[in-house]
């Protein structure tokens, strides 16, 4: 039957879909930066979904058009059992075909999300690196821009991390409900007011990568951007430096202005 | 044919020719209301879309040009609100309302002054929401409507308030609309059309008008909250410190998922439906069908945070979220499943319908494996607010409107008696079906473009222009359409009762269009196949003709006059009087809920700014008022028989008297709208600190007035009881004395509120000098308004015991004691409310 070419087709994938992880290091779960681990799960469920897709439509179609009513078509059963006007509904037979399709779909499905669930505990939980050392760097969203508060109180409006470390982020909100991305990164989280998102991302190559605003928030929302610089780690090491003697004196007073707030979840 | 001849088809019913002006203005019937919801719906589908096409222009080039940047976002917001308010829900339902009472042999819906009433609130919420462009703008905030962006101190606007009114407006209309169809639907099916057996399309609409009561009584929840903050200025969504903006998210997407299906289910109804007709073949696995929509229903209350995976909220309640959103998608692979297995082995013939439904399910499929892109979380993360979103709700949401497009060719010879053009409907497919993919799928492909941006990265500009022109294929595709159906209204040939082979359901064994009747006698399915019964003890049969094939007949068009004539003279002869089609109250209840909530959009901080703008909203809120109560007192005294028993199959409410199950209902939405009330009371006043609150309370806030007014509403709840014993005791004065004595104590309990509330406005010194008003702080406000809206049920409560007492003054109700009974239920459901509200905002 049609439905068992279905069958075979993506469980096949599937294991071998399972490869790819593999041998992008970190075993059978994606791991690595934010970027790698996007990349490997997007690219599984678009080759995957683009397979099941192409099979489900090609095999509706091709039934459509294998069953079009033509009138060279003598069929036995022409007449015998055609619904007619007034009967009270009812189906017709086939339920075991309609539980094998809806049974292999309900395991490739849940696999599927089971594969990412293990991800999405190395991405919530244990970000590499390691979490004394890493830089933690507050994100305040207003209306249109982006503040960024370093530990040491520098505040600035640009984001400045360093190349191949980890970095995490408080994200929070002056005044309306934001969303904090940077999309070469693969970094997003909502800023709300009142309460605090964490996230985390590595940035392996320097350069120059742009921030913006993923929920709408007013007139100036497709100009919320801000930039973020990834430099080398020792530029960022003496730039840091500076900023704190700065910060000692000119910040003081701006850092304490926001006083910490409980973090919720 | 001239107008005295058209009204003696409708056998006098006092409903105007279909040529009059009037007759829309005043029918009550299913049919006509059907085709006012189709044809409304259409106008919306216009206005919606020609927003889109602004948006596109706007999208050819990344940047601002087109439209300044606050006309976009209006744009993005309103035609996100009237495409799944205005026009996706009551599209559908135009089709609900023509053809599920038909379906299942009833010869109207229960209530049909409240059917109208539900299209008239529905006609003017739109007209509303379109007046808010004129006042200084509508709403801007997107349609999800995100706190805080959307209280005033963000956006000002008049039209703001207006566009958040609508919407209120527009829930009221639903409301009514899920009672009285669920009503309709339990109560009044023929003999032999069990719940079981029903037309699919009639049962995706019964799952639909369920989540709708429940879903769009949380909406209004957070409608009402976000008006009051609006409008008087209390501070839920200002509260930012105590959790306001996520409360909008959470109440919002309580509603916003379940909107979802509420949107879909109809269109996969029309599907079954269609993919049955065309293709000869019963559906497969028909129990499984109906089995997996139920899962579905059910499931859909319980997703809403899969909204929300980048807020605040722990990983716990995202795994739980993520699996109950997996476990949603299954039901639907199911049900794909069967639309495609009933292809094989069928005489598949590719008619206009059939190709928008075989289309829908090609979009449905494409937008669902989509869905499951973003049902993985790590990979949501990335998708949230781009057009990855987009893309896949458009699949889905739009998807199913291709269904319905495919409805509408299929009903269309039913409800104007006229054949459209198969060759024009064919391209208006081919139009539809590439402008489609060309608009939605290069969105994918651009999809890390940010949701609502008009600035986006010069790598896709290509692919947006590629969109642009797939979204004006589409809509020229709508004009092929327009043309096609006016034409064909005019001159189209004769459809004949069946122009369809192998159509099942009841409709089809009618005249198109079927006459005010409906049937041609009680319709009944005890054999197992449809017959109408007239005479005494259904002595007379007529059975239906098989199908012929799709052979217009010549006298097809014409609705059997003798046969409906004889079976409307039965009914007025076993029911006593005839049955009503028209009322012109349901309109004018419409006008003056619109003239009153215009009014209330100039409300600022709870009061009319000075000024003649200010005059002229108070007066419009005044007048509105006034007109809203004499109407709605005519439409109480005009004398209307709908449709009376005995029906024929009730399960499970047999025993439950229609106006009485119509009660019931209405107050399983209430629980959910004070549900809501409460839980966001709670939800605030734990993210502030659940013994902290006290600190925002001033000690004058004291427990004695909230235990003088549980007393009264208690006892008074005794008198409502006392007057039923009465009534039933034929006892008139006694029956004036305890709902006089009802009255006195709510309105005591008022006196004794407002003094309370009067007393704690004028506060002096202390922590609270200025008073502790409704804008203080969250816990005045959640104490004003959760008390305040119980206090308008104790006030609408007095306003149906004053009626009561007036027409019990005069004698009545002695005989038929049921409606003091339904107010008592009223009544009583009002006081537990109050045993909630009482510990929750005096004592903890």
């Amino acid at each position: 039957m049609s439905s068992g070419v279905g069958a075979s087709v993506p469980v096949g994938v599937l294991v071998e879909s399972v490869g790819i992880p593999a041998q992008s290091g970190g075993g059978l779960v994606p791991r690595g930066s934010r970027v790698e681990v996007f990349q490997q799960i997007f690219e599984v469920f678009l080759v995957l979904g683009t397979l099941v897709g192409v099979v489900v439509v090609g095999y509706m179609t091709y039934n459509a058009y294998k069953y079009r009513d033509r009138d060279d078509r003598g069929d036995a059963d022409d007449g015998i059992d055609a619904p007619r006007v007034g009967e009270l509904p009812t189906g017709s037979g086939g339920g075991r075909k309609l539980f094998y399709s809806f049974g292999l779909s309900t395991i490739l499905v849940v696999s599927l999300i089971l594969w990412t669930y293990g991800t999405l505990l190395y991405v919530e939980q244990d970000p590499p690196g390691d979490a004394e050392e890493d830089l933690e760097v507050e994100v305040v969203g207003y209306r249109f821009g982006w503040d960024f508060v370093y530990p040491n109180g520098h505040t600035s409006e640009t984001l400045r991390v360093p190349e191949g470390e980890t970095v995490h982020l408080e994200v929070t909100s002056d005044d309306v409900f934001h969303t904090f991305g940077v999309p070469e990164l693969r970094v997003k989280t909502d800023a709300i007011p009142g309460q605090r998102t964490s996230t985390w991302f590595v940035a392996n190559e320097t350069g120059s990568y742009e921030v913006r605003c993923f929920e709408l928030c007013g007139a100036g929302h497709s100009y919320m951007t801000a930039d973020v610089e990834v430099v080398e780690p020792r530029t960022f090491e003496s730039w840091y430096a500076d900023t704190s003697n700065e910060s000692e004196t000119a910040n003081e007073s701006n850092s304490s202005a926001r006083p910490p707030e409980e973090v919720v979840g | 044919m001239s107008a005295e001849a058209e009204q003696s088809t409708d056998h006098g019913h006092g409903l105007p020719p279909a040529s009059s002006v009037k007759r829309w203005l005043v029918t009550t019937n299913h049919k006509d209301v059907g085709i006012l919801y189709t044809v409304t719906a259409l106008f919306f589908l216009v206005f919606g879309g020609v927003l889109a096409l602004l948006m596109r222009i706007q999208l050819w080039t990344p940047g601002e040009g087109f439209l300044a940047a606050v006309s976009y976002n209006q744009a993005v917001s309103a035609h996100g609100l009237i495409m799944i308010f205005w026009f996706l829900s009551p599209f559908a339902f135009g089709f609900a309302n023509y053809v599920v009472p038909l379906q299942i042999g009833a010869r109207d819906l229960a209530f049909p002054r409240l059917n109208a009433l539900s299209y008239w609130l529905y006609l003017f919420s739109g007209i509303l929401f379109g007046v808010s462009f004129f006042q200084g703008g509508t709403f801007a905030g997107g349609w999800t409507m995100y706190a805080p962006l959307n209280i005033p101190v963000y956006t000002p606007n008049i039209g703001a308030s207006t566009a958040v009114l609508a919407l209120v407006l527009f829930v009221a209309s639903v409301t009514v609309s899920s009672v009285n169809f669920l009503t309709s639907m339990h109560r009044m099916r023929a003999e032999g059309m069990t719940l079981r057996r029903m037309p699919l399309f009639s049962w995706t609409i019964l799952l639909t008008v369920w989540m709708m009561l429940f879903a769009f009584a949380a909406l209004l929840a957070a409608l009402l909250i976000l008006s009051s903050d609006r409008l008087l200025g209390t501070q839920y969504f200002a509260a930012t410190d105590a959790g306001g903006s996520l409360l909008w998210a959470h109440l919002f997407w309580f509603f916003g998922h379940p909107e979802v299906y509420i949107v879909f289910f109809p269109a996969l109804g029309v599907m079954a439906e269609t993919f049955q007709t065309f293709t000869g073949r019963r559906i497969v696995g028909r129990k499984w069908f109906i089995a997996a929509m139920v899962l579905v229903a059910l499931q859909s209350f319980v997703v809403w945070m899969h909204h929300m995976f980048l807020t605040s909220i722990n990983l716990q309640i995202k795994t739980l979220f993520m699996a109950t959103t997996i476990g949603i998608s299954l039901p639907f692979d199911l049900m794909v499943f069967a639309l495609i297995y009933t292809l094989i082995k069928g005489r598949v013939r590719f008619t206009t319908p059939f190709l928008f439904s075989f289309g829908a399910l090609v979009l449905f499929i494409i937008g669902g494996i989509t869905g499951v892109f973003l049902g993985a979380v790590v990979l949501d993360y990335e998708f949230r607010g781009t057009y990855w979103v987009v893309a896949h709700f458009h699949y889905v949401m739009v998807g199913g409107v291709t269904a319905l497009f495919g409805g509408l060719y299929y009903w269309f010879p039913k409800m104007t008696g006229k054949m459209y053009d198969e060759f024009l409907g064919k391209v208006h497919f081919a139009l539809y079906f590439v402008g489609f993919n060309l608009l939605y799928f290069p969105m994918f492909l651009a999809w890390e473009t940010p949701r609502r941006d008009f600035v986006y990265p010069e790598a896709f500009v290509s692919l947006h222009q590629l969109s642009t022109v797939g979204g004006f294929i589409l809509g020229a595709s709508f004009l092929v359409m327009f043309y096609n159906l006016s034409k064909s209204l005019l001159v189209g040939e004769e459809a004949g009762d069946n122009p369809w082979a192998y159509s099942v359901t009841t409709e089809w064994a009618l005249p198109s269009p079927p006459p005010l009747e409906n049937f041609p006698g009680r319709p009944t399915f005890e054999t197992g196949m449809l017959e109408f019964r007239r005479g005494p003890g259904g002595t007379e049969r007529s059975g239906v003709e098989a199908a012929d094939g799709g052979e217009p007949t010549a006298d097809g068009g014409e609705p059997s006059t003798d046969g409906g004539a004889a079976y409307v003279a039965e009914i007025e002869a076993e029911s006593g009087h005839d049955e009503d089609h028209a009322s012109p109250w349901p309109f004018a209840i419409g006008l003056a809920s619109f003239v009153a909530l215009l009014g209330f959009s100039g409300l600022q901080q709870g009061g009319f700014p000075t000024g003649l703008s200010g005059g002229f909203y108070a007066g419009l809120t005044g007048g509105g008022l006034v007109l809203l109560g004499w109407t709605l007192v005519r439409l109480a005294r005009e004398r209307f028989n709908g449709p009376v028993g005995p029906f024929g199959e009730s399960w499970p409410f047999e025993n439950v008297e229609n106006t009485k199950l119509g009660v019931w209902l209405f107050l399983a939405s209430d629980v959910v709208l004070f549900g809501a009330f409460i839980g966001s009371y709670v939800f605030i006043r734990v993210a502030h600190g659940w013994t902290d609150w006290h600190d925002l309370i001033p000690e004058a806030h004291v427990v004695l007035p909230g235990l003088i007014n549980t007393y009264l509403l208690l006892t008074s709840s005794f008198a409502v009881v006392l007057a039923l014993v009465a009534a039933e005791r034929e006892s008139r004065w006694g029956l004036v004395a305890s709902l006089g004595l009802t009255f006195a104590l709510g309105v005591a309990f008022l006196v004794n509120k407002a003094l309370e509330w009067l007393h704690l406005f004028d506060l002096h010194g202390g922590a609270f000098a200025g008073g502790w008003l409704p804008s203080t702080n969250v816990a005045s406000s959640t104490f004003y308004l959760t008390t305040g809206l119980h206090g308008l049920h104790v006030i609408a409560g007095l306003f149906i015991s004053l009626y009561l007492i007036a027409r019990a003054w005069g004698g009545a109700y002695l005989d038929d004691e049921r409606p003091v009974e339904y107010f008592g239920l009223y009544w009583h459901f009002v006081d537990i409310v109050w045993l909630f509200l009482f510990p929750l905002f005096y004592i903890l």
